[in-house]
């Protein structure tokens, strides 16, 4: 189950599948989700039970980069986003790591409050 | 590149070394090795734990307070690169680390010199009052050579002179 990072609704999902792997198991910082919400706000636009898009964007398992960084999160988290790969809340919260920018989630970027 | 302190030893970590946990309130905490990492995790307060940096400046055992500790600091605009200031700056750094590692160093000698003069009178106490371990003493008023005592003879430095020093 994994938090949610921004405000567009949803507090908690589950991960259904990995686009653009097909025996992928573990879905890493920058892999974009199928995702079941279980956990909503009331009263927004996305309701408990729906299928929906999302990018990983903290891991409690290590980020490891190429420099030696090895970075870890304190939870799981996703940004839901649009089959374009804008996210539809419009703020981010927490730290978010510079793997992003390599898969292209600039408006992410922009929006977090902390980039690693 | 910048050389971060380890969150629980404040030790050095250079590049490609140890692990950095992002708290969810954003704080990024970075560990040296796994050593800190694992004590970090058991909620050690290294203010605590006899080994760190933390606990030992804190109980007085380390320098705290020097003029050479504030030739290093924590910049996070990064500086134009100015050639002669560089220059400088690199013939400064390995004597100012050289002055800081005699003051810290002497710092702990001083420390622990109480200690050695309190040894030394110990002993001597202890020779005075247990001497008659070794010897009794009706042996050592009889016969007043077997404790040597100690004689003071000036030495003229007109004789040293001309003697030559032994091989």
């Amino acid at each position: 189950m994994l938090n949610v990072a921004d405000n567009s609704g949803a507090r908690k999902l589950m991960c259904i599948r990995i686009i653009g792997a097909s025996n992928q198991r573990y879905a890493q910082i920058g892999n974009v989700i199928v995702a079941v919400i279980k956990e909503a706000v009331p009263n927004m636009s996305l309701e408990k039970s729906e299928v929906i898009r999302a990018v990983v964007v903290r891991t409690r398992k290590e980020l490891k980069r190429e420099d030696g960084m090895i970075i870890k999160y304190d939870d799981n988290a996703a940004v839901i986003i649009d089959q374009k790969g804008n996210p539809k809340g419009s703020r981010i919260f927490g730290a978010i790591t510079e793997e992003l920018r390599k898969f292209r989630f600039t408006k992410i970027l922009s929006l977090a409050p902390d980039v690693l | 590149m910048r050389l971060e302190k380890c969150w629980f030893c404040s030790s050095t970590i250079y590049p490609g070394h140890g692990i950095q946990f992002v708290r969810n309130d954003a704080k990024i905490f970075r560990f040296c090795r796994s050593k800190c990492h694992k004590n970090f995790k058991m909620k050690r307060n290294p203010r605590k734990v006899k080994w760190t940096k933390a606990y030992r400046r804190l109980h007085g055992k380390d320098m705290t307070q020097d003029s050479t500790f504030e030739f290093e600091r924590k910049r996070n605009r990064p500086q134009r690169y100015d050639r002669i200031n560089t220059e400088k700056v690199l013939q400064a750094i390995p004597k100012i680390s050289k002055v800081k590692a005699t003051r810290q160093k002497d710092h702990i000698t001083k420390r622990l010199s109480v200690g050695r003069v309190n040894r030394r009178t110990e002993d001597r106490r202890e020779l005075e009052q247990s001497i008659s371990l070794v010897k009794a003493p009706s042996v050592l008023k009889e016969d007043a050579t077997l404790t040597l005592p100690k004689q003071k003879v000036t030495v003229s430095y007109a004789q040293t002179e001309n003697t030559p020093m032994e091989e």
